[in-house]
């Protein structure tokens, strides 16, 4: 007996130094992430858990200041030598974790890299308008676009500049596992499925980060990350919900921190197909949803209503639009006029991605004003596929929230709106033009006056009902100083704390 | 007997051929991951340029004996989404699931048993009534509420553990309750069941007329007879542990095999999905095995009668 319990002994200690605990210490920084990030190298994987932690290992050709304006990081400077090329000018004092420097060559090299379709990265959609990158001197480098590219530098903002030496000299397999920058933060390791480690660089050119040690761990249940906050595990939790976000108000060591991003929520529907084609039916639809209703009822407040499809975050936003004002009475009125009855069914398809309680609200919104509304939910995957079918396939409407990461116009009313992108339901010649050639002028001005053709003419044919600038919301300690932006960047060199 | 084992390996070489076709066909009819891997607005050609280099457009029949010729060398392939070898993804997480499913079942058997054998001697009290709403409650309680009931008593309010993740010894102590939880009630009654069985033969009123402790009864005769039927169920449970494992490790952002493949289905990252199903067969047959062999070294009647 007394053998059996000192081998029980022996057992839980070998346990215990197998899980070697972590130490606290007051410079290690925790953030609690949804899932861990997929994949370290930069050019790859385009999801926010990957992009949180290798946005500080590298730095990008330029970045967004906390306002959102593009400002320089490895370029310093810009100009259009022609309609298709742009020189950059870079800085020379850059230099990778392992003490090389960055050079035009470096550039050029990620240029080609993401561009490349054989290196497979899901994100050679947002640069495949470059056609070349071109080293003009030791720290200058010409770009190539195909045609006249306003959006250029809004994607250059996305674009990681890695080590060309080192890259080719251990391989992409390796570079994924063990990625090496010039940004704020180096990498350290990784523990699948547990945590991701970074470490301050000392050595780097701009602004250095506050705490010496950064952990991002990964916590797929929200309510654990707030459990984790409040219990003092985590410095900073990434996506809470408004219910959750009520519980951290709740506790005075910790915060909610919020922003109003570029992400918009949309209700998109078939102008093309079905009984959502008539537009009365659609005026109806925007009449019946009462869009300051669930974001006050269901979202704790914290999102904005929006008219376009664009929120003033975005290039390409234009002041003055109303929107359609919640008018249940009026929404009758119209389907009536349709010749809209009991019978005539309308599917909306959604997947649990989305948040369920708004997708239901709308539905019973709709069915208030005499639709028959039935839902129907599939995976995620599921889900892209149908709101990229053709119209037939789609049925008549779905709830979705979109972003571009670009805050641009083009990004995000070229893919919905125009008649060659899979994701339209409608289509409108005059609508085409006009995206088209906002896409292809450099002068703001001149885009902003297409734009605002492309919300005049959304306004009129409602190819979806523009909902609300969505917020994303962080809980953190108390004493955290950090601006969340909208375009969702996770600058921990940023971050800092009060006193 | 060698022969009876020969056979069982055959047996189980074709089902685990069989599960890993059926779930390899099955992930695929759904479609394939290049929409979820890229970003809102990717035209129709960056989603057919990458469908190209990631091989999905090539015929099912393809795909398949590709998959088949890798599996041969033993090569499980990359995850699609992470672009690391499966079997590495895998081995960083098996530990993990084996400590909280070890962690369950000491839970599970640590409560379970000892209820089930108070329920026994003590049948038909208000004590036994007491532990069997005790332990029925614990079955009945859904581990995404109880997990995060636990983590708001014990880390949150009380302090004393930590509320998330793997951070020395203590961090298994609240999933593996979690999780033992939800079998404990099924122990505590084939225990209870096979006690009382036992109860009742002639050799216990020897031994209590010899004059042993009761306790002593119940430990060195009863608890060895009871053992078969609880070592059955043991395998079974394993099972559900290992599946109530998913939702446990998704609530204590326990890095185990259950919400890596939770996480792979949705992100549709077949060869993982495939890897840790092939794991999962394995594993199944092995238990089942073991099962047998604890068996005939715990009960010889079975070990003595042979080849049947």
């Amino acid at each position: 007996m007394k053998r059996w319990s000192r081998s029980l002994g022996f057992a839980a200690l070998a346990a215990a130094m197998a899980f070697s605990g972590a130490v606290t210490a007051k410079d290690l920084f925790v953030v609690d992430l949804v899932q861990e990030p997929a994949s370290l190298d930069p050019h790859v994987q385009w999801n926010p858990d990957s992009y949180f932690v290798y946005r500080n290992i590298f730095d990008n050709m330029v970045t967004r200041d906390d306002e959102g304006k593009i400002v320089p990081q490895v370029a310093t400077s810009w100009r259009q030598v022609d309609d298709s090329t742009v020189e950059f000018a870079l800085r020379s004092d850059i230099k990778f974790h392992d003490g090389s420097a960055l050079t035009a060559e470096d550039v050029v090299f990620s240029v080609k890299r993401i561009t490349n379709p054989e290196f497979k990265s899901p994100q050679l959609g947002q640069f495949n308008s470059i056609v070349d990158a071109i080293a003009t001197g030791p720290a200058t480098v010409q770009l190539k676009t195909n045609g006249p590219y306003p959006v250029l530098l809004a994607q250059l903002v996305k674009l990681s500049i890695v080590p060309r030496a080192h890259v080719t000299q251990v391989g992409n397999d390796r570079f994924n596992q063990s990625p090496m920058g010039s940004g704020p933060y180096k990498f350290v390791s990784i523990q699948r499925g547990v945590k991701t480690t970074l470490a301050r660089n000392d050595a780097y050119w701009g602004p250095k980060g506050v705490f010496t040690t950064v952990e991002f761990h990964a916590v797929p249940d929200p309510a654990t990350r707030v459990a984790n906050l409040r219990s003092g595990k985590a410095d900073l939790i990434v996506t809470i919900n408004p219910d959750l976000a009520a519980e951290i108000k709740a506790d005075n060591r910790i915060k909610v921190l919020s922003v109003l991003s570029e992400r918009v929520a949309y209700f998109h529907l078939n102008s093309l197909t079905g009984p959502t084609a008539d537009l009365r039916v659609r005026q109806a639809i925007a009449h019946a949803i009462d869009k300051q209703g669930i974001i006050d009822g269901l979202m704790g407040g914290y999102d904005k209503p929006v008219a376009t499809m664009m929120a003033p975050v975005h290039v390409g936003y234009v002041e003055g639009f109303k929107g359609y004002a919640y008018d249940p009475a009026k929404a009758k009125a119209l389907l009536k006029e349709a010749g809209i009855t009991p019978n005539t069914n309308f599917t909306l398809f959604t997947s649990p991605t989305f948040d369920q309680r708004i997708v239901q609200a709308i539905q019973q919104m709709l069915i208030e004003v005499g639709m028959k509304v039935s839902l129907t939910s599939s995976d995620f995957a599921g889900w892209l596929k149908r709101a990229q079918s053709s119209p037939a396939e789609f049925g008549e409407m779905t709830f979705s929230r979109w972003s571009c990461g670009c805050q641009d116009a083009d990004g995000v009313l070229f893919p919905l709106f125009h008649s060659s992108s899979s994701w339209a339901k409608s289509r409108d010649a005059e609508m085409d033009k006009a995206l088209e050639a906002g896409r292809s002028s450099l002068d703001l001005n001149v885009r902003l006056q297409h734009y605002k053709r492309v919300h005049e003419i959304a306004e009129a044919t409602l190819p979806l009902v523009p909902l609300y600038q969505a917020a994303i919301l962080y809980g953190a300690r108390k004493e955290l100083r950090w601006r969340p932006t909208p375009n969702e960047s996770f600058f921990l060199n940023r971050m800092a704390w009060d006193g | 007997m060698s022969r009876f084992f020969l056979r069982r390996l055959l047996q189980s070489a074709v089902a685990i051929f069989g599960v890993v076709t059926l779930v390899f066909f099955i992930q695929r009819l759904a479609g394939d991951p290049t929409l979820l891997m890229l970003p809102d607005g990717a035209t129709r050609d960056d989603i057919e340029t990458l469908r190209h280099q990631l091989g999905f457009d090539r015929p099912l029949a393809v795909q398949y004996l590709d998959y088949l010729w890798d599996l041969l060398r033993l090569d499980l392939g990359q995850s699609l989404i992470q672009r690391i070898p499966v079997l590495d993804i895998m081995a960083s997480r098996v530990p993990y699931t084996l400590y909280l499913a070890s962690g369950g079942l000491v839970v599970a058997l640590g409560v379970g048993v000892p209820v089930g054998i108070v329920m026994a001697v003590r049948r038909d009290t208000r004590l036994e009534r007491f532990l069997a709403a005790f332990v029925l409650i614990g079955q009945s309680m859904p581990t995404f509420w109880s997990g995060i009931l636990l983590i708001l008593l014990f880390a949150v309010t009380l302090g004393v553990m930590p509320s998330s993740g793997v951070d020395g010894f203590r961090s298994i102590i609240l999933p593996s309750i979690a999780l033992g939880a939800l079998t404990m009630a099924t122990f505590a009654r084939v225990t209870r069941t096979a006690v009382l069985e036992e109860l009742g033969r002639d050799y216990v009123s020897t031994a209590q007329a010899k004059g042993l402790l009761f306790r002593r009864v119940i430990r060195r005769h009863i608890l060895r007879n009871a053992a078969t039927p609880i070592i059955t169920i043991s395998a079974l449970e394993i099972a559900n542990l290992l599946a109530g494992a998913v939702i446990v490790e998704t609530v204590f952002a326990w890095p185990g095999l259950g919400q890596l493949a939770v996480q792979a289905i949705a992100a549709r990252d077949f060869p993982i999905v495939q890897g840790i199903v092939l794991l999962g067969a394995f594993v199944s047959i092995a238990l089942n095995l073991a099962a047998d062999i604890l068996y005939s070294a715990v009960d010889p009647r079975i070990r003595l009668e042979g080849k049947t």
